[in-house]
């Protein structure tokens, strides 16, 4: 159960971050990458991936058992074992004292679960002898909220645990949901962002579906993580202040072609709410989708003048870790360029079903 | 009436170590015949489903629920499976 934690956190703050990326796991190595402006996509071996793609952003060498160790690992399936360890990065780095209060650090992970655990599991029940002639231990993968809840399990978390899914937006709805948690006095560290794995079915899914009327480009996987708690907190704990949340807006659009002035208007809203111009934006990481969608947030964010970093044409289509990865390579991007200090940055995303996001940092 | 319920051959026996070693997460050298998979392997309920399940599809028979309480350790997992069979 959450504790009480009396005053509501004041200021927000991202006070520590992980990643496993196509570039490898770790912050140097995600961080090294986009420096270089080194392309994270390579060819797919057929015979262990047979998808109708010829290359994707694999995190290199992945191996669950290799990263995560032999126990409890029998039946976990790819996108819990990304998670799980980009969890236990971020807890290894910047944990320190978070296990004393268990009960008030938490997970908020964007995530829609593996869909190819979901039709696996089908399958077998339709192919078997007999329907229930299944394996019991993989059916928890079935779920969503497997990837959340096998990381907190595996790393004592026991405050809020919640799963969030909405496309490319996943992740800044995730720190959204966080920051409200945060607000509401249900903990007081929560750790939050997204994850998503490439497999099989998830290529073959992405391949027929509808890219804005462009090709599909390469999937990409991974996930990002950050911590989120009270500027105060962070101090008195020893943690770096990275970046403060000024707040972020999501806007639903039902036409396509509508993308772009629902994400205009978050973007006004967001800037309007933290009492700052469209001038004050010094560096933006937008989604870049494919096709008319991508066509639409161009549009929206015409009026920008900050740089632009871009992320998915070197890591690929990360699904729904696509805005952890385009937040995690502004913090890159922060520690790197002493100028970006106190200064704002914008992460945007426009999802395919429908939703417009945009998310406001000042960084430290 | 009695009917001689013939033992599993060391292959079979091989077969179900294997499948308890892999859902235990254990080496072959941990477990005997009588160590036990709940006091000494850290075993909980899920596991035991899976391995009565993992059974039943290896070796095509069809084992009750009721039958968990006497697979305890490997001897009862294979003396368990050899009537399934012999039935």
């Amino acid at each position: 159960m959450a504790a009480e934690t009396g005053a509501p956190p004041a200021e927000l703050v991202i006070s520590g971050w992980a990643v496993s990326s196509p570039y490898g796991l770790g912050r140097a190595a995600f961080a090294g990458g986009l420096a270089s402006g080194r392309r994270a996509i390579a060819p797919l071996d057929g015979a262990d991936w047979p998808v109708p793609y010829e290359e994707a952003g694999l995190i290199p060498g992945f191996d669950i058992k290799a990263v995560l160790g032999r126990k409890g690992t029998r039946s976990m399936d790819r996108v819990t074992g990304i998670a799980a360890t980009t969890v236990g990065m971020l807890l290894e780095e910047y944990g320190t004292g978070l296990a004393a209060d268990p009960e008030s650090t938490g997970l908020v992970l964007g995530t829609s679960g593996s869909v190819q655990s979901i039709m696996d599991f089908t399958r077998d029940a339709l192919t078997g002898d007999k329907p229930y002639l299944v394996d019991p231990a993989r059916f928890p993968n079935t779920v969503m909220n497997c990837p959340t809840g096998q990381s907190a399990i595996r790393h004592t978390l026991k405050g809020p645990n919640v799963t969030v899914s909405g496309g490319a937006a996943t992740a800044l709805l995730s720190l959204q949901y966080a920051s409200r948690l945060l607000r509401g006095g249900h903990g007081r560290a929560l750790l939050a962002g997204a994850a998503e794995e490439f497999s099989v079915q998830r290529a073959r899914l992405e391949r027929v579906a509808d890219h804005g009327g462009a090709a599909p480009q390469p999937l990409g996987e991974g996930a990002a993580l950050f911590l989120l708690q009270d500027a105060a907190d962070a101090r008195e704990s020893g943690r770096p202040v990275l970046a403060t949340v000024l707040g972020s807006r999501f806007r639903a659009f039902q036409d396509t072609a509508r993308a772009g002035t629902a994400l205009e208007r978050c973007v006004a809203d967001v800037l309007a709410a933290a009492g700052a111009t469209p001038d004050d934006v010094e560096l933006i990481a937008p989604g870049t989708p494919p096709g008319l969608l991508g066509k639409q947030e161009e549009s929206a964010l015409d009026g920008l003048t900050g740089n632009r970093l871009p992320v998915r044409s070197l890591v690929g289509d990360a699904g729904a870790a696509s805005a952890a990865f385009q937040l995690a390579a502004v913090l890159a991007e922060a520690e790197a360029d002493p100028r970006l200090v106190d200064r704002l940055t914008l992460v945007t995303a426009v999802d395919r079903d429908g939703t417009a996001g945009a998310l406001l940092l000042r960084l430290a | 009436m009695t009917t001689q319920i013939p033992a599993l051959d060391e292959t079979e026996q091989g077969q179900i170590k294997d499948i308890v070693c892999d859902i235990l997460e254990l080496e072959l050298d941990e477990v005997t015949d009588t160590s036990l998979f709940k006091e000494e392997h850290d075993a909980d309920s899920l596991r035991t489903i899976e391995i009565l399940a993992s059974l039943e599809r290896t070796f095509g028979i069809t084992l009750k629920q009721s039958e968990l309480s006497r697979m305890v350790n490997l001897a009862g997992v294979y003396a368990v499976v050899a009537e399934a069979k012999a039935q």
